[in-house]
């Protein structure tokens, strides 16, 4: 376990420096001044930036203004948007909350609807309910992201009026900012409207959670389904039949936790998938996430923000990729042997 | 009373075109406390037929039989449920390649303990799980394994294959079966291995009066352990007698062939020599030969060998051959 944990970490070191190494070489690449791009700072005097070039050590080589940039880094000094002059920290510790929320939720929603289903649909294979899993995996699958969130908008905040179609929260609520997940916050808070702010939360919650988890759910209804197909092809499944267990012991002690441990192998992968469409779905939903940030961001040329939106980005899924590897070897008895944890 | 009573099994492979006769209408008795060897080369089908036997076989195969009885029991006229209920009370199978065979992510405790039956246990429910625990480390120790408590912790893959047939074996035992079917169980091991699991088997047969099916591609090693042999060729039934009438005086060509095929039945040989094998292979299911399916590889087949043979018996030793060999041994 503890080389496992270290493979981990070394993993998340290496990668950690070659994301830094592009997003310090997007500052060359991008048009412009490279100290500009890596400061931020667009309406500054000569003499100020003589005084960053001094600080990013610009007269030295390469490799010292790329250490002298993690240095920032490390520091939580990222420069300064280009568009709205205020720091990159703050603006991205003001936002990533929001889609950690978002992207959580909607990817326990996915886990926890696309798994068990898929699983039915190995149970019930070539059967009735199988087909129709699938057709509905492959059309979810299908349906794009952009169109769907207008559409439900359309549907369920228009026409129905069920949900309201944009913003995290109500204006009317006012919760203090203490963790910046908006649910725990409000749990947080003692204002005495906080259950019907919790409410109003979950309300804004639910279309965006259901727009974004749809595709990762259809994909995991299939990787569960045929992961359950190959665990219920297995020896120890016979073994388990002929040693006179029913259908539904053998499907809940064995074959569940084996297809599940497949599963979870690629819940990882998918979840950068989810932060993609997460970004889409932001814009959409006006969810106040980096998401969003960070494609308004890009229309607006902001590289200074591209920058470190890209790093916290994808810090934040590897991290998440880590926590499920770390799942994954706690569920798998083999992957917790030195010498098969890879 | 005969144990267990198969007249005119087959196994039909139901595939997109047509059905192919996997295992084509075997007979298989067994007394109780017999020890009957199933032999036959790979593919010869006495895997399929333990298997259907067991009724685990998936949708893909087709199982049919004039006469299944179990015990006096007709169980071709029961439901499949109670075919099921009866069959897994008092038949325990364990297979080859035993890692595979044990779930990997569960203990070895917990899946001995699952199979311990619950009419063993007495008391109330709070009771049942220590006597479950009990149950799971007795049976270990009825198996030869000493240091239960490392054992019930363990997960499959931190055990060698041969502990694991050990916990195969335990956990067949859990429901005290009268009959256990062994799908060879010591392929893939070593023969300090195999001679354990054999001997394992063999005291169970005669502490416990527990039948044993045998099966197994080798002949030779089989005779050691066996009263009574049954021998297949590609799903059809061959020969079937005592160890002693199979391994010395075969009445069927194939047989005759598998005897002569190794090397320790005929010492007389002189050194160096090329042992006695019958030309060809065995036939793949898309295209198996029509009558008797050795008749392509047989040394004394004619004409009337397209036809499948009617079964022979000779005091007990039943052959499928029209020209079998009894008139050589004389």
């Amino acid at each position: 376990m503890l080389i496992f944990t270290l493979r981990r970490f070394s993993l998340f070191f290496f990668t950690m420096l070659l994301l830094t190494i592009l997003s310090f070489s997007l500052s060359f690449l991008f048009p412009g001044e490279q100290l500009v791009n890596l400061t931020g700072q667009i309406n500054a005097s000569p003499e100020q930036l003589a005084a960053l070039a001094y600080e990013y050590q610009q007269q030295a080589s390469l490799l010292t203004q790329y250490f002298s940039y993690i240095n920032h880094l490390f520091h939580g000094d990222m420069g300064y948007s280009m568009t709205s002059h205020l720091p990159i920290m703050t603006e991205i510790l003001n936002r990533l909350p929001a889609t950690v929320e978002l992207t959580c939720v909607a990817l326990l929603l996915a886990m926890f609807v696309g798994i068990p289903v898929g699983f039915c649909a190995a149970i019930y294979h070539r059967k009735a309910a199988d087909n129709i899993i699938l057709a509905i995996a492959m059309i979810g699958y299908s349906i794009p992201v952009f169109w769907l969130g207008i559409l439900v908008i359309l549907v369920f905040s228009i026409q129905l009026g069920w949900l309201p179609s944009a913003g995290q929260i109500s204006l009317l609520f006012e919760i203090p900012h203490i963790t910046g997940l908006q649910l725990i916050d409000i749990l947080l808070s003692d204002s005495e409207y906080k259950w019907q702010a919790f409410q109003d939360a979950t309300r804004h919650l639910i279309l965006p959670v259901i727009v974004v988890a749809l595709a990762p759910a259809t994909i995991f209804m299939r990787l569960a389904r045929s992961a359950m197909l190959e665990v219920l092809d297995t020896h120890y499944i016979k073994a388990a039949k002929a040693k006179g267990l029913t259908f539904s012991q053998i499907i809940y002690r064995h074959a569940m936790r084996n297809a599940v441990i497949k599963v979870i192998r690629d819940v990882g992968l998918q979840f950068a998938h989810l932060i993609t469409i997460a970004m889409v779905t932001e814009v959409i939903f006006s969810w106040p996430g980096i998401g969003r940030w960070l494609i308004e961001s890009i229309y607006q040329r902001d590289y200074t923000a591209i920058q470190g939106g890209l790093i916290v980005l994808s810090t934040f899924i590897f991290i998440v990729h880590i926590i499920i590897d770390f799942v994954y070897a706690a569920l798998n008895p083999l992957a917790r042997e030195p010498n098969n944890g890879t | 009373m005969n144990l267990i009573d198969i007249r005119n099994l087959s196994i039909e492979l139901q595939t997109t075109t047509k059905p192919i006769l996997a295992v084509d209408r075997v007979n298989l008795t067994m007394k109780e406390g017999e020890v009957r060897g199933l032999v036959g080369e790979s593919g010869s089908g006495k895997s399929l037929l333990a298997q259907a036997i067991v009724g685990v076989l998936d949708e893909k195969w087709k199982v049919d039989a004039d006469r299944f009885h179990w015990r006096g029991n007709d169980l071709m006229r029961l439901s499949a449920e109670e075919r099921k209920a009866i069959i897994s009370k008092d038949v325990a199978m364990i297979f080859q390649e035993p890692m595979a065979c044990l779930d990997p992510t569960t203990t070895i405790g917990e899946q001995l303990e699952e199979a311990v039956d619950v009419e063993q246990l007495s008391g109330f429910f709070w009771q049942r799980r220590q006597q479950r625990k009990l149950a799971a480390i007795n049976l270990l120790h009825k198996v030869g394994i000493k240091q239960h408590e490392v054992c019930v912790k363990s997960f499959p893959h931190q055990l060698t294959d041969a502990l694991c047939q050990r916990v195969m074996i335990a956990m067949a035992l859990a429901r005290r079966p009268m009959l256990l079917i062994a799908d060879e169980p010591t392929a893939a091991m070593e023969s300090t291995n195999q001679g354990q699991i054999f001997r394992l088997l063999a005291s169970l047969n005669q502490l416990k009066n527990m039948s044993i099916l045998l099966i197994s591609h080798d002949l030779e090693n089989v005779t050691h352990w066996t009263n009574t042999i049954t021998v297949m060729y590609s799903g059809q039934f061959v020969e079937a007698g005592t160890t002693e009438q199979i391994f010395n005086q075969p009445y069927h060509p194939y047989t005759r062939a598998l005897v002569d095929s190794s090397p320790k039945a005929n010492r007389m040989i002189p050194n160096k020599s090329r042992l006695m094998t019958l030309p060809g292979s065995i036939p793949i299911l898309q295209h198996l030969p029509i009558g008797c399916r050795l008749g392509p590889r047989c040394p004394r087949a004619q004409q009337k060998c397209v036809h499948a043979p009617k079964i022979k018996n000779f005091h007990g030793h039943q052959v499928s051959c029209h020209f079998p060999l009894k008139d050589s041994y004389s």
